[in-house]
């Protein structure tokens, strides 16, 4: 109850925030990026609060839990991908002045065909990145208060298109702030005055040691929706409704729905998609083989380096700095925010292998965040903190989601219906009203396809995101800014080639072809292959067919000159985006 | 600018009329910046991308434990953070650094 009433008034202040924005927001310009008038700190918290989503308030902890101290490279990777779009991206691309990636592409390269390949890419990123974030909502409230996975999804799926349309981006920046700050004290406080109850981080031999996860002392009692395959690592035994039974090691059995309790010190079973794990192996940040092996990780790590700048809610905050050098100030702090923040989740990992081990069977170690304040301190101060805990969970689900929809309907009703209508000249107005109805449209498919995934890790359907941006957008903004024999028909082909892989790659993993060996790690994490293959393939097209037209020049000086100097020339006006006034 | 000196052209007026000599004065600029973020590149790669090679050719690093943590969990758990805002700090002073130098060329003071 408490945990609830924590959850609505999060939502309630975050709503409140956004209809706030409503008296603002009159133009396109304030819906989209919010006037450029926003400061270094409140664009910092802005752009950090709309970046940590599901994936790193849930899914780092229930990936830790799951698989091992391997994980906390995910932390790292999400963090790095604002250095790669400090060095190489923030202040061009600010000083381009466009309005979303799609206008960038078509400014930079004179292509409308590039333009609506983008608008599709940035839809299907932003679609599939929403889906573990509803995700995420439903599990959070089914944990909170045994509602049905739907209602999660459904809920947040219909709250936060209202806060879009109404507020646009104007509101959704101080929101986003708001809800910055909400995560790193829901992540932060609750982990620090655990480890001080429990008298310091957990270790013992089922986390560093050689024994497998066992129940505790006082037996474990594990409840069941559903039968549920597992496998025993190790001899143990449970008792069930059908009676108490003896396992040996290895055994597979499935277990009933209902409650099944194990004995004290007995070994926990594996639930499904869990493989078991002694401590030694599960602490262990880089083995030889597997999803901790180098060659997953260099391919998680670039996929996360590079694909942070292609995620289109993200990249729009920096078009609200007021130049590049703020642009470039913003990120600094973005970086430090972040890492203050990326210290906490493998925290609940490590706590959650001690003291929720009944996760391993169930397999919802996704859920391991929202579990731990309760079982590490029984009583009233585990409620609070549980309730604090996914307070913060649910600001992590809106914020992201928000920003997400801002992109879709923003290429919705900007990119996309325009072309539908060609015939029409769209005033600001009628743009404006587009943009509300295509806020609610947006979240539709991706609200279905939530309902689902409840059996998909939060972290796999992320990465897939990531993969797919660092597999497309990312070589069209490095070589686009920096290379100025870059030809629109090399664009296309690197993006449609680069996007199509990554897609296939996980779509097999998904379907399991590949293996546990170098094949199955390269389907699961693609970039460290598509990635180079989108850059050559950009680059091999553009050589092959050069299009020195005049006027390259003049993009590289609008992308790199420093302010007040008069060579931002692509964009005066702040309501005419430059693909708009080129025509 | 050029008003001033009507008898020279400004780097500003070879700029903005796309000469020879603006492409030259331009090419400098992006590719002083791209220098700047491939060192900066460089740092960040050498530092973290050796790291997992080195956790993992090292096993003692898992045995080492610091209030009871293996140190390897350890390195990968904290010290990136900071290292990237170092790393990041150190870059923007440099590029707002070369940002100001082409100004001042610019405007020909």
């Amino acid at each position: 109850m408490i945990a609830l009433a924590m959850v609505a008034a999060v939502v309630v202040v975050a709503v409140r925030l956004s209809v706030t924005g409503v008296r603002v927001a009159r133009t396109p310009s304030d819906l989209f990026v919010a006037s450029r008038a926003v400061s270094t700190w409140w664009n910092a918290g802005a752009i950090s609060g709309e970046y940590l989503s599901a994936a790193s308030f849930l899914g780092i902890a229930g990936l830790t839990l799951k698989v091992g101290a391997g994980a906390l490279w995910q932390a790292v990777g999400f963090a790095a991908g604002y250095l790669a779009l400090l060095l190489f991206v923030a202040a061009p691309l600010r000083r381009y002045g466009s309005y979303t990636i799609a206008d960038f592409a078509e400014a930079r390269l004179g292509s409308p065909a590039l333009r609506l390949l983008s608008s599709a890419v940035v839809l299907l990123i932003s679609g599939f990145y929403l889906v573990p974030q509803l995700k995420g909502a439903g599990i959070a409230l089914d944990e909170l208060t045994n509602l049905p996975y739907w209602v999660g999804v459904v809920v947040v799926g219909a709250i936060v298109p209202l806060g879009v349309a109404l507020g646009g981006m104007r509101g959704i920046t101080y929101v986003q702030a708001f809800q910055f700050w909400v995560k790193l004290t829901a992540i932060a406080v609750p982990a620090v005055l655990i480890v001080i109850h429990l008298g310091g981080l957990p270790t013992g031999p089922a986390i560093f040691g050689h024994s497998f996860p066992r129940a505790p002392a006082g037996g474990l009692t594990v409840t069941l929706p559903a039968p549920t395959p597992v496998r025993f690592p190790a001899a143990s035994a449970y008792a069930s409704s059908s009676g108490r039974h003896r396992v040996a090691s290895g055994g597979e059995r499935t277990l009933p729905a209902g409650r099944v309790r194990f004995a004290g010190g007995a070994v926990l079973p594996a639930g499904p998609d869990v493989t078991a794990q002694r401590g030694i192996e599960w602490a262990r940040p880089v083995s030889s083989s597997g999803d901790s092996s180098p060659l997953f990780l260099y391919s998680l790590l670039l996929a996360t380096f590079l694909g942070t700048m292609g995620l289109p809610h993200i990249l729009v905050r920096f078009y609200t700095s007021p130049d590049g050098p703020a642009a470039r100030r913003t990120t600094v702090s973005v970086l430090s925010l972040l890492g203050l923040f990326y210290l906490f989740p493998g925290i609940y990992g490590l706590l959650g292998r001690a003291v929720t081990p009944g996760l391993y069977v169930t397999g919802q170690t996704d859920a391991v965040v929202l579990t731990v304040p309760q079982a590490a301190w029984p009583g009233l101060p585990g409620e609070l903190l549980g309730g604090v805990v996914a307070a913060g969970a649910f600001a992590a689900f809106m914020s992201t989601s928000s920003g997400l929809l801002v992109s879709i309907a923003g290429t919705l009703s900007y990119d996309v219906w325009p072309r539908l209508r060609p015939q029409h000249t769209i005033g600001a107005r009628a743009r404006q009203a587009h943009f509300r109805i295509a806020a609610p449209l947006g979240i539709v498919i991706p609200v279905a396809l939530a309902l689902v995934a409840e059996n998909l890790d939060i972290s796999l359907l992320v990465g897939w995101a990531f993969a797919l941006a660092a597999s497309t957008f990312c070589p069209l903004f490095l070589l686009g800014i920096w290379w100025n024999r870059l030809t629109a028909p090399g664009a296309v082909a690197g993006i449609v080639l680069g996007g199509t892989l990554a897609t296939t790659a996980i779509f097999l993993d998904l379907a399991h072809v590949g293996g546990s060996g170098a094949a199955g790690a390269l389907l699961a994490q693609p970039a460290v292959v598509t990635v180079p293959v989108a850059f050559s393939t950009m680059v091999a097209v553009s050589l092959l067919r050069p299009d020195r037209g005049e006027g390259t020049d003049r993009h590289l000086l609008a992308l790199h000159a420093p302010e007040e100097l008069g060579f931002d020339v692509t964009m005066r006006d702040q309501n005419a985006p430059v693909g708009v006034a080129a025509r | 600018m050029s008003d001033a000196r009507p008898w020279s052209r400004t780097p500003g007026d070879e700029l903005a009329d796309a000469t020879a000599h603006g492409g030259v004065y331009l090419r400098r600029l992006v590719r002083a910046q791209l220098a700047l973020s491939l060192v900066a590149l460089v740092a960040f790669g050498g530092l973290l991308g050796s790291l997992p090679l080195v956790l993992l050719l090292v096993g003692r690093l898992q045995h080492i434990t610091l209030a009871g943590i293996p140190l390897a969990d350890l390195l990968v758990a904290v010290p990136p953070f900071p290292l990237f805002v170092v790393i990041g700090w150190i870059y923007r002073r440099r590029a707002d650094a070369i940002d100001d130098a082409f100004r001042t060329l610019v405007r020909g003071e």
